[in-house]
């Protein structure tokens, strides 16, 4: 396999010093070929034609869900997630991958404009009722996933911007996927196309700040867009934020004045917003400001524990998210909260179905779900969030 | 055998054939092992360890493979002068993580993969602290640095790893026995050639407050200022491994020799704001491997008074980049760790940047200096370390082991390797 010189110059820096073994696919699989040591021994093995690039080998090297653990680990400091998207662009390059459940989503992608299939005219029907702008400086990007799986963050996001006079515009079925499912899982092309899409609807609607309520998301346009503009030759002047960050600002503006929320409750870092764009504060700061009672998790933070579902882990390899999402369920338990928050409708989607599974009696809930709550009524059924 | 977790899937054997060495030339006399066993109890151990024993294959234990001494490397068999060839079963300890915390006697009952760092975390809970830990604490296992008689963190105070177990379990052909006091030394440092280590009862304390100091010393008077007081850990970095501290960490810290002193004591002089930064940065010695990238590194125990001259002969001898941290040792001794950044990629430069390594060793000989540990490539140099006790563990492990199915290769001489070395010293002068 042929790669950039870049990436053998770095592969060649690793220490081997295994102190990524924090990895939750390793700490799951307990093989070498699933630590982020034996990827890069591997890819080291096939750039010297050590071992030859087969199936299994393929497939182990996608049962990482790019959640970074590793990357904050790393005695030489390596770009770990680059390296590991960077060769999986490369297998599907060579036509070993991308593996079937990742193809599956693309061809939905490229037929829906979203990875779940669904008509691009549904993202329009969720926000039916709430007050928005047909173009403006911000930008609500709702993302896929609360579009159309976790439809109670988007309509409690929109609602919370209302109470607080918050002008934003919304794309609805002009919203394309971010990319991120396909830039994590080498399929790079379709990425670009929805970037172009995406970036010609924003400044069609003079857009300068976007908003979102996802960590995949948001990591997507603040990490990603920046750079496929630039190999396009295209301006990139937007302020990315997330939505924890925007309610954060509210609250310290006075602009949402949320009632107490008396209840324990431990915080999940999602690895997009976490990790890899070091959203850790802000998050705990909102907290704090509805007065919950924050019991932080023994991994947090840097060295949070993925919920197991990102990088097409949870699409193609079910019982290893599974695996990996109840060991972080395990964890939020052992604080005896009865709330686990997190700022990722991913996140949120797949702990909730974890902790259900597990049978392991914790609330998971998105932390804008609960600060609407606290502000003002609500019509947005909440069915396991009791505020006041 | 049962449903022990197995492998025999090539890649795999390609990724367990590997410890944090990457030796030129040597790939050529190293096999892929045959089959990975990941057993989940000492009854499964004792299980792999008799089918090896019935189909005559040798048996390399592994922990976290973070050693540069080839202790966990399979050797061809014509390598080790034998011209039938053997199977190879590794034993990886991997998902024997478990230990149990004994508060009131201060004992961490642990079994052979416990990692390190995840010991000393669950003490911190209970206000203990882990007396001694190697240096790659976030990965290395506790079988793993007892059976390369490792010195680290807190050996200042508290010695090597064999004066911090009170006792362990070991397994081999004939069953599983406990051993303890003088019997140790039949197992520690021995690469699990005398048996594979099952358990293991590790000393702890309770957490001290601590103190760091830095001071810029040059070696002589470092050597003197640590063994002053009751310190618990003491790190040197002289002036060449500041500099390529600074380079890989993007730090600027004066670019001076350093010496870090950690101590419950407290000192009238010493920098705490640069010792507390170099003692947060004690698990990344090997970040300088990024300026290669690759590295060669050389890794010695000397007595602290031979220190300053090893220190200035090195400086001496190598022409490249270098740098040196010295770990010290209770008894006036110092672990003395050599870095030299080395493109791998470029053969012929990185094979002649290796012979430093022999070099450095050959000159801590004649200081009254000793390799640190000995896996395969130091086997040469088992009488050097092991003294008076050479003989008795030879002669042990014959009686054990008659067949050499354990680790053969490995501490006790044999085959090519120290054949290879041992020339290696003698004309490395080139």
């Amino acid at each position: 396999m042929r790669v950039e010189k870049e990436i053998n110059d770095l592969v060649t820096a690793c220490a081997q010093c295994f102190y990524c073994r924090v990895c939750p696919a390793f700490q799951t699989i307990k093989w070498e070929s699933v630590s982020p040591r034996g990827r890069v021994y591997t890819i080291k093995g096939l750039i010297r034609r050590k071992i030859e690039l087969e199936p299994q080998l393929v497939e182990d090297f996608y049962k990482c869900t790019t959640c970074g653990a590793c990357e904050e680990q790393c005695q030489t400091t390596l770009p770990l997630v680059d390296i590991w998207e960077h060769v999986r662009a490369e297998f599907v390059k060579e036509k070993v991958a991308p593996l079937p459940a990742h193809k599956k989503i693309r061809e939905l992608a490229e037929k829906s404009g979203n990875p779940y299939g669904e008509p691009q005219e549904k993202k329009i029907e969720w926000i039916k009722g709430y007050k928005y702008n047909e173009s403006g400086e911000l930008l609500y990007f709702a993302g896929c996933t609360a579009s159309f799986r976790a439809v109670e963050l988007a309509k409690n996001t929109v609602e919370l911007f209302n109470k607080a006079g918050v002008e934003f515009t919304f794309a609805g079925k002009d919203e394309y996927c971010c990319g991120s499912p396909f830039l994590r899982t080498g399929q790079r092309d379709i990425a670009y196309e929805f970037f172009k899409k995406n970036y010609n609807e924003w400044k069609k609607r003079g857009v300068k700040t976007i908003v979102s309520s996802c960590a995949g998301c948001y990591r997507t346009i603040l990490i990603d867009y920046p750079k496929i503009a630039k190999e396009l030759g295209l301006d990139w002047d937007f302020k990315v934020m997330h939505t924890s960050q925007l309610v954060n600002k509210l609250i310290k503006e006075g602009k949402l004045t949320p009632k107490k929320f008396e209840a324990k409750v431990t915080y999940h870092d999602p690895c997009h917003l976490g990790r890899h764009t070091k959203v850790y504060e802000e998050p705990r700061e909102v907290i704090k400001a509805i007065g919950a009672e924050l019991i932080e998790m023994d991994r947090n933070r840097g060295e949070s524990f993925c919920c197991g579902s990102g990088g097409g882990v949870k699409s193609q390899f079910k019982d290893l998210a599974g695996a990996i999402g109840k060991n972080r369920i395990q964890e939020a338990k052992e604080t005896g909260a009865e709330y686990l928050i997190s700022c990722c409708p991913f996140c949120k989607y797949h702990l909730k179905q974890m902790a259900e599974e597990s049978g392991v009696n914790i609330k998971v809930a998105d932390l804008v779900e609960i600060v609407n709550n606290l502000v003002g009524s609500s019509d947005i059924k909440a069915e396991d969030i009791k505020c006041g | 055998m049962g449903d022990i977790p197995k492998s025999d899937w090539k890649v795999q054997r390609y990724l367990y054939t590997r410890d944090i060495s990457s030796a030129p030339l040597i790939t050529l006399l190293l096999k892929y092992v045959d089959e990975i066993y990941q057993p989940r109890n000492e009854e499964e151990v004792m299980e792999i360890l008799k089918m090896a024993k019935q189909e005559g294959a040798t048996v390399i234990p592994r922990g976290a493979g973070t050693s540069g001494y080839g202790g966990v490397l399979p050797v061809k068999d014509i390598a080790l002068f034998r011209f039938s060839s053997r199977k190879t079963i590794m034993i990886d300890t991997t998902r024997m993580d478990s230990f149990e915390i004994n508060e009131d006697e201060q004992i961490v009952e642990c079994s052979p993969g416990a990692v390190w760092w995840d010991i000393e975390k669950k003490l911190n809970k209970k206000g203990l602290t882990l007396r001694i830990y190697p240096t790659s604490a976030p990965s290395s296992t506790v079988a793993g640095w007892i059976a390369q008689n490792g010195t680290g963190v807190g050996s200042l105070k508290y010695g090597g790893i064999a004066e911090n177990v009170t006792k362990i379990r070991v397994a081999d052909f004939n069953g599983v026995k406990e051993v303890e006091g003088k019997d140790l030394k039949y197992y520690v440092g021995m690469c699990g050639t005398t048996g594979i280590i099952t358990k293991a009862w590790v000393k702890v304390k309770e957490v001290e407050d601590m103190h760091y100091y830095a001071f810029h010393l040059p070696p002589h008077k470092a050597g003197k200022l640590v063994y002053e007081g009751e310190h618990y850990a003491a790190l040197y970095l002289d002036e060449g491994y500041v500099k390529l501290k600074n380079q890989s960490f993007g730090t600027n810290l004066p670019e001076k020799d350093t010496l870090m002193i950690a101590t419950t004591e407290k000192m009238s002089e010493g920098d705490e704001e640069l010792g507390e930064e170099i003692w947060e940065t004690r698990f990344y010695p090997m970040r300088v491997r990024k300026l290669g990238p690759g590295l060669v590194a050389a890794e010695n125990v000397l007595p602290v008074d031979s220190i300053p001259a090893y220190l200035n002969a090195l400086h001496r001898m190598v022409k490249q980049p270098n740098g040196s941290e010295i770990w010290y040792v209770k008894g006036k001794k110092g672990a003395v760790l050599t870095f030299i950044p080395s493109d791998e990629r470029k053969f012929l430069n990185y094979a002649l940047t290796w012979r430093q390594s022999l070099r450095a060793l050959r000159t801590a000989k004649k200081m009254r200096g000793v390799p640190y540990s000995l896996g395969l490539y130091l086997s040469c140099e088992s009488k050097l370390l092991l003294k008076q006790d050479y003989e008795e563990i030879r002669e042990f492990k014959k009686k054990i082991d008659p067949e050499d199915l354990l680790n053969p290769g490995k501490v006790f001489p044999k085959g090519v390797f120290p054949l290879i070395i041992g020339i290696g010293q003698k004309v490395v002068i080139l």
